[in-house]
């Protein structure tokens, strides 16, 4: 038997398998894509076709844009926050000074596992103004209690804390097996050669691990670009719109307003945005490279 | 381990596993104060909240259950993991077996369509899907969210057994086939059971995904007796707003399974979630 024959799709497996689980992914993600850009043409109860209508009003829709800001304000904290914090203990991993290293690594990727809203709401009980943890302690050092969640101050950094608390793991996992990939010579030549941990770090790990940074880096953004659970848990995007964010907004415009239409354009502004973004950063990274 | 004999290289190891150590501990603190905080009663919990419970009490829970009806909920989160789970496990099979053994035309577009999903941000469905669904009657059901959550699962587990089955030898198929075995017997039979370490793999990260999913079983079912845990979570804090270790209460039960999970297969979810990441 030739095997470009046997690895040939035939009609009875093509009808038996590949169609009906297609249809079942076209019916629960590219048609509801595709409708989302229809009801994005329609005004706010669907009966009418409106045109770039809603689009035009998103462009002008000073509040689309401060969330928009806000899950900036939030990527970039966590940018810092998670990757950067991350890199650091991943890189404390690799020096083999650590004792019992494998309990610490299950102990900090845990967190990654929790339900976005158990996280939520453990985080708003520690914030919580008169039986918080975090009050708690302010209380111990004869401070002022503290209202976490509900000052527009600073609210937009207290739920990003929570989110950088819960990703930590993922992207430590991420480098620790980034930094584990990298061949054993390099990093003993560079012992040899009389680098210290920052200097191995530093000139040698950290320009090895650009590819596993990229994707870190997607990853995150990516993911805060899309913020709900936490948010929706913790604030709702309040007080007021201070810790508004776009898939909370378009939450609230499609669900509690009702409009549908409206709330269908920002959810495609927002993947518009996060496709412009994630280009950006890639042909960033890619145009250093070459540099 | 490497033994330091200059000070500043004992100096240099005591830091390193104290600042570990400090994280650790702000990972884990949390989590534990949230199980020994569901055992104490309210008033133990508003005179301190943070010491552990003087007299250790189930009331939280026999709360949850009987006032707060969470075993409904229990119900409905076992229900959409059960089901979905094993679809997603075949089906992705399935596409992974197409996608890494045979040739043919569209297979292309098809792995850009497959792949679109692992990258639109998925909150852009929420409102289309509720306008589907809601033209299609499948609003407010047993199984609403059945098949979103095998929708969403399909992308990454359809990558993870594509590049498994890609480092399985085509010989194996080739023999089964000279042997007679047919197209179906060949990919259940002979590939299926090789692929058990990644199946495994799919099965966590998918019940991972569909116990802990919050956002599609908000919007998609509004009646209380079909709740998942998650949304059980945000109705009963609604409703009971000054109970808090009743609501603590039920973000154990809502985690316990999880985490349970987690310290048996740590290493697999751990593997597992960064997969994808590592490789690219």
């Amino acid at each position: 038997m030739n095997n470009s024959r046997l690895f040939k799709l035939q009609a009875g497996p093509l009808l038996r398998y590949l169609v009906p689980i297609l249809l079942i992914y076209s019916f629960t993600v590219l048609v509801p894509l595709v409708l989302s850009f229809y009801y994005s043409l329609q005004n706010e109860s669907v009966t009418q076709f409106v045109g770039l209508q809603n689009y035009m009003a998103l462009v002008k829709d000073s509040d689309f844009w401060f969330s928009f800001k806000n899950n900036i304000i939030i990527a970039v904290i966590c940018v810092i926050g998670q990757i950067g914090i991350a890199f650091v203990i991943s890189s404390f991993f690799m020096t083999n000074m650590l004792r019992m290293a494998s309990l610490h690594r299950i102990a900090i990727f845990l967190p990654v596992v929790l339900a976005p809203v158990v996280t939520g709401y453990l985080w708003s009980m520690i914030y919580n103004y008169r039986l918080g943890i975090l009050n708690w302690f302010l209380n111990l050092f004869n401070m002022e209690p503290v209202l976490w969640l509900d000052n527009p101050d600073y609210v937009l950094y207290t739920v990003s804390v929570p989110l950088v608390w819960q990703y930590i793991g993922l992207y430590f996992i991420i480098f620790l097996a980034g930094m584990q990939n990298i061949s054993k010579d390099v990093l003993e030549a560079c012992e040899i050669d009389g680098a210290n941990w920052y200097k191995k770090t530093v000139f040698v790990i950290f320009p090895l691990l650009r590819n596993v940074m990229t994707v870190a880096l997607t990853l995150c953004i990516t993911g805060t670009l899309k913020v709900f659970d936490h948010i929706y848990v913790m604030t709702g995007g309040g007080p007021g719109r201070s810790s508004m964010v776009m898939a909370q907004y378009a939450y609230n415009n499609a669900f509690t307003m009702s409009r549908l239409g409206y709330g269908s354009a920002i959810s495609i502004g927002m993947l518009i945005l996060c496709a412009i973004i994630v280009l950006v950063m890639f042909k960033w990274i890619g145009g250093e490279e070459r540099g | 381990m490497k033994k330091s004999t200059t000070p500043i290289g004992m100096l240099l190891q005591v830091v390193v596993n104290i600042v570990v150590l400090l994280f650790t501990l702000s990972a884990l603190f949390p989590i534990v104060w949230m199980v020994y905080t569901s055992v104490k009663s309210n008033p133990d919990f508003s005179l301190n909240t943070i010491s552990l419970p003087t007299s250790p009490t189930l009331e939280n829970y026999a709360n949850a259950f009987e006032i707060g009806n969470i075993g409904s909920a229990i119900f409905s989160s076992l229900l959409n993991t059960v089901i979905p789970v094993p679809i997603i496990i075949l089906f992705s099979f399935i596409i992974g077996y197409f996608f890494s053994r045979i040739e043919f035309r569209g297979k292309k577009l098809l792995m850009v369509l497959f792949l679109a999903g692992m990258m639109i941000p998925i909150h852009a469905l929420l409102v289309p899907l509720f306008v589907q669904f809601k033209w299609f009657g499948m609003l407010d059901n047993r199984f609403t969210l059945i098949l979103p959550y095998i929708a969403f699962h399909l992308p990454v587990a359809i990558f993870l057994f594509d590049s498994f089955i890609k480092g399985i030898s085509r010989e194996i198929e080739e023999a089964a086939y000279i042997d007679g075995s047919s197209f179906d017997n060949t990919m259940f039979r002979v590939i299926f059971p090789i692929c058990l370490p990644i199946m495994s793999t799919v099965a966590i990260l998918s019940i991972l995904g569909t116990w802990n999913e919050f956002s599609f079983a908000l919007v998609l079912n509004k009646s209380s007796d079909l709740f998942t845990l998650p949304i059980w979570l945000t109705f009963f804090s609604g409703q009971h707003t000054t109970d808090y270790t009743g609501k603590i209460a039920g973000l154990v039960i809502t985690s316990l399974p999880i985490i349970v999970m987690y310290l048996f297969f740590s290493n697999k979810i751990m593997s597992g979630m960064t997969a994808g990441a590592v490789k690219g």
